[in-house]
């Protein structure tokens, strides 16, 4: 495939790929314009890192759940009653 | 309990092989969802009893943890949302880009090596950001809840919610600009962070 040359990416195009970017869901194309902007600039690679930071960390906290104890228990009765 | 009718082809496994490994997993995306044990409790057995009575229609070799969290899903809103009052304290106008960041650095909080999620974060316990993630209005506390705890990619969120994937996209773009609004003002509540002395920015 011939690889066409793009343009350089502002920050305000940067930061408008940010969640897709940190979730992974944009096309290859896209995630190396961003990764080739991140590496020409400190702020937005900042303001990148932080969002990562934040989400691995929101993601940490709330999903420390204990399941009550005898609950698999409780939903086999009940699916055995119907 | 065990439902064991073949499809041609793929062999359908008991029900109870396939739900049990989920429900640590379910239990802990109807506690975020419905914010209480008991409530959590009602809506796992719920679902687990309608994806039970349901489980002819799954189709085998496809994905189950998708098919049931959209069975729970439904259940939330169904039953959840039309009995309980939603919250929904987070204002629905848009939060700016980066509000996070831009709130920890005028509050002084970035250091030399500048962590603000660490800045912030690191003051919240548990229950703090669970209350935060319970102030989203019921629709981005579903897409949010699928995200943070089951990592879920858009597609299978899309999937689980019945919508269009980009449809998850906007809805998970606004609920996590509205996450760190309201991360910021539990924060601010528990005099954890300088409040503000001027009027909120949006």
């Amino acid at each position: 495939m011939k690889s066409h040359r793009i343009d350089p990416l502002t920050c305000r195009e940067a930061v408008a790929r940010l969640d897709d970017y940190v979730d992974r869901e944009l096309s290859e194309a896209e995630m190396g314009r961003v990764r080739e902007h991140l590496e020409t600039c400190e702020a937005c690679a900042g303001h990148f890192r932080a969002e990562e930071q934040l989400l691995h960390q929101v993601r940490e906290k709330v999903r420390r759940i204990a399941v009550p104890g005898g609950l698999m228990e409780r939903i086999q009765k009940r699916l055995a009653s119907g | 309990m065990s439902v064991v009718d073949s499809a041609p082809g793929v062999e359908r496994q008991p029900f109870e092989s396939l739900f049990t490994p989920l429900l640590s997993s379910a239990y802990g995306a109807a506690f975020r969802l419905v914010q209480n044990r008991a409530d959590a409790e009602d809506l796992v057995q719920e679902a687990a009893l309608q994806a039970f009575r349901a489980y002819h229609t799954f189709q085998p070799g496809t994905n189950f943890k998708a098919w049931f969290f959209r069975i729970l899903t439904n259940c939330f809103i169904s039953r959840y949302r039309r009995t309980k009052k939603e919250r929904g304290d987070v204002a629905l106008d848009d939060t700016q880009d980066l509000y996070l960041f831009r709130r920890t650095a005028e509050a002084g909080m970035h250091g030399p090596d500048a962590n603000p999620a660490q800045a912030l974060l690191g003051k919240l316990d548990e229950e703090q950001v669970a209350e935060a993630l319970a102030a989203l209005p019921g629709e981005y506390r579903a897409v949010a809840t699928l995200y943070f705890i089951e990592d879920f990619s858009y597609e299978q969120i899309a999937e689980v919610l019945g919508c269009p994937i980009g449809t998850v996209r906007s809805r998970l773009h606004r609920a996590r600009k509205m996450l760190q609004r309201a991360l910021w003002q539990v924060a601010v509540d528990q005099g954890l962070v300088p409040r503000p002395a001027a009027p909120e920015v949006s």
